[in-house]
């Protein structure tokens, strides 16, 4: 069973201008140990979909349907068992936000809390979910930034966030979010933030520590470059859908999607070195609010034809589960599609 | 090309700002830029590299004099600049522009874009009204916006269109040298190389020369014909890109260079990084002898007493005593 599925998620914002379904109908899982990348550009989904998740969501934003089975537990709020008491959803989630799914986020300057010690924040969780003393929740936190890699950590323990370098944050994140022994983590672009030199080091140590507490990741990026560092598998979002998903190799070797081949080639990846110019996706990413009924990529796409305006593809495997959804992989069958989707 | 002149030609330039100022204890300072030189030359770009705080924003400013220079000498065209009284700097000012990181901040959002790209040129009290008018319409179309964008406000576009906008007021008094402080790295993957791509063919027409910031070492790679890497306020290294990328002579270049996320997994997997250890040391407590010699595998005794200084190497430079 995978440790989290996730299955036909929508999530809607509600905004004076009018809803925005920020992600739509969205499925994927992954395994215990596993690193998927999730990659995508501003107002993708990328995020929403994992605050979702947590039930983090902002005050209007909802989930509209799907399910999100952690361990075989829905922990949607939509989810039966909760009959829709968003206390009960609450309580429940209690429970797993920090312990069993840790967060890693972008910025570690704004996460911290500036005026509490970092060894407070880190022993918070701690004490919290496993009722221990506050003694044994500081030698488990001292033990914690022993491993993430933070030097001198009985000193450092009861020193302010300022008093650290934009890495050591990042790496107190990574401690916080260890904290509870977590299964899943999610890293919503933990390296943006960081210079090349900090980043390689914080993914070395990701990586290290996933393998050896055996978690699995999710990090959300917009960087091709990190994904190749350390993902297996890559979901590749577009205006809220999944449009693209794979293991790393085939994302990268056996492109099917327009927008990722935009993407590989805009980054200069098929490129050589030298002034060429880049391939460049023309156009800028699609207003939400104003979305027409077929494929989102559309307008943008080198490749697209006419029934890609008015209906949307169907999603199309090749191999195991390399799957791409455009209408060029399913035109044989678009009789079929258009009266499902007039229907 | 060496024959040419260069555009701007940086001796011994230093910036050093005030640190925990102090009556009775003598102060301390932050060495954003110690002692650079460097020379750009006509249609060339040259990309800056580093982390953050190594003092490359700060150099790029010190040239154009948005920061006064605390030793060394700016020549721009043959010109010495750097002590030049502000009303005679600004015949110089009209000819070196900037082009900043985030284009939501270097806009003012209560002008138009029509006002935004006039108003250097109204400063410069160039063309009359309508000239000016038509002068900004055909800028907008230059950078690829729509000369009707002109009566918007810079909230109606998005982040890569308000980069062109940017860009557009940048050439509104035709200079020959630009500083590109970060333009990408606020945008989104899909947009960069729009600007890349559209930063390329300005330079081309128009002949123009840029010092070109960045911390994503690929895009620099594309777009420089020479890079310089600069570590805590020091130049280290600076030649030709395609020698610089595929010889790094400094250890610090092999690093940074090897840090860099490459999005190619097969080649992700077969490069060996080479890690370095610690962080950037405090630029107020900077290390004595050479800057890097805190991190560097391959220290030596004598980088610990004095900087090395640029050696060249055909055209290629370094500052390490490996090479001396």
């Amino acid at each position: 069973m995978a440790l989290l599925e996730i299955k036909n998620l929508s999530v809607d914002f509600k905004t004076r201008n009018g809803v925005v379904h920020a992600v739509r109908d969205v499925s994927y899982q992954i395994d215990t140990g596993q690193m998927l990348g999730i990659v995508g550009e501003s107002g993708s989904g990328k995020s929403v979909g994992m605050l979702a998740l947590m039930g983090l969501l902002a005050k209007n934003g909802s989930v509209v349907s799907g399910q999100m089975l952690f361990d075989g537990r829905d922990i949607s709020p939509l989810a039966e068992e909760f009959h829709g008491d968003m206390k009960a959803y609450e309580k429940a989630m209690e429970e797993i936000r920090g312990v069993k799914i840790g967060m890693i986020f972008q910025d570690p300057m704004t996460y911290l809390n500036p005026v509490l010690k970092i060894g407070t924040q880190i022993t918070e969780g701690i004490i919290k979910h496993d009722k221990c003393s506050k003694q044994e929740a500081k030698t488990r936190a001292i033990e914690l930034m022993k491993q993430v890699g933070i030097p001198s950590p009985e000193d450092r323990f009861d020193q302010y966030p300022f008093e650290f370098s934009g890495g050591m944050r990042q790496r107190i994140v990574i401690a916080i979010a260890l904290a509870c022994r977590p299964r899943l983590i999610i890293a919503d672009e933990p390296t943006t933030a960081l210079d090349v030199t900090v980043q390689a080091q914080i993914i070395d140590l990701l990586k290290e520590l996933a393998k050896e507490k055996n978690m699995a990741v999710i990090m959300i990026t917009h960087d091709l470059g990190v994904v190749s560092m350390m993902c297996e598998r890559v979901n590749i979002m577009y205006a809220g859908k999944i449009v693209e998903t794979g293991s790393l190799d085939e994302i990268f070797y056996e492109t099917k999607h327009p927008y990722t081949k935009g993407l590989l080639d805009s980054v200069g990846t098929h490129a050589g070195t030298g002034r060429q110019s880049l391939l460049s996706i023309p156009g800028t990413p699609p207003d939400l609010l104003k979305l027409h009924s077929g494929c989102a990529f559309m307008p943008r796409c080198r490749e697209a034809m006419n029934i890609c305006r008015d209906y949307q593809p169907a999603e199309v495997c090749f191999g195991a589960d390399h799957c791409a959804s455009c209408w060029h992989f399913c035109k044989d069958r678009a009789d079929e599609i258009v009266k499902a989707q007039e229907g | 090309m060496r024959e040419q002149e260069p555009v701007i030609k940086v001796r011994h330039l230093k910036k050093y700002f005030m640190a925990n100022r102090h009556i009775l204890k003598p102060s301390d300072y932050v060495k954003a830029v110690d002692d650079v030189s460097l020379e750009i030359y006509p249609g060339e770009t040259v990309g800056l590299v580093g982390e953050s705080g190594c003092g490359k924003s700060t150099l790029a400013r010190s040239i154009i004099r948005i920061y006064e220079p605390t030793a060394g000498e700016v020549i721009y065209k043959g010109a010495d600049i750097t002590h030049l009284s502000n009303a005679k700097l600004r015949q110089y000012r009209n000819k070196m522009q900037m082009i900043f990181q985030d284009p939501y901040a270097s806009l003012n959002p209560r002008y138009t874009v029509g006002e935004i790209i006039g108003e250097p040129m109204e400063i410069y009290r160039m063309y009359d009204k309508a000239g000016r008018e038509a002068k900004v319409q055909e800028l907008l179309e230059l950078v690829g916006l729509k000369p009707d964008h002109i009566s918007r406000y810079p909230h109606e576009f998005s982040g890569g269109q308000r980069q062109r906008i940017g860009i557009a007021r940048t050439l509104a008094l035709d200079p020959d040298f630009i500083i590109c402080d970060e333009p990408i790295s606020a945008l989104d993957v899909s947009i960069q190389a729009q600007i890349i791509n559209l930063l390329e063919k300005l330079q081309d027409e128009r002949k123009l020369t840029y010092l070109f910031i960045a911390h994503d070492l690929t895009m620099v790679k594309h777009i420089s014909h020479k890079i310089g890497v600069m570590y805590l306020g020091h130049l280290v290294e600076f030649g030709d890109a395609d020698e610089v990328y595929s010889n790094p002579l400094h250890p610090y270049t092999r690093a940074l260079l090897s840090a860099a996320p490459i999005a190619d997994p097969k080649k992700a997997r077969e490069s060996k990084r080479i890690k370095l250890e610690g962080e950037v040391p405090s630029p107020i407590h900077a290390p004595e002898g050479c800057p890097f010699c805190t991190r560097c595998a391959e220290c030596r005794p004598e980088c610990r007493i004095t900087p090395p200084i640029m050696a060249n190497q055909d055209g290629h430079k370094v500052a390490c005593f490996k090479y001396v």
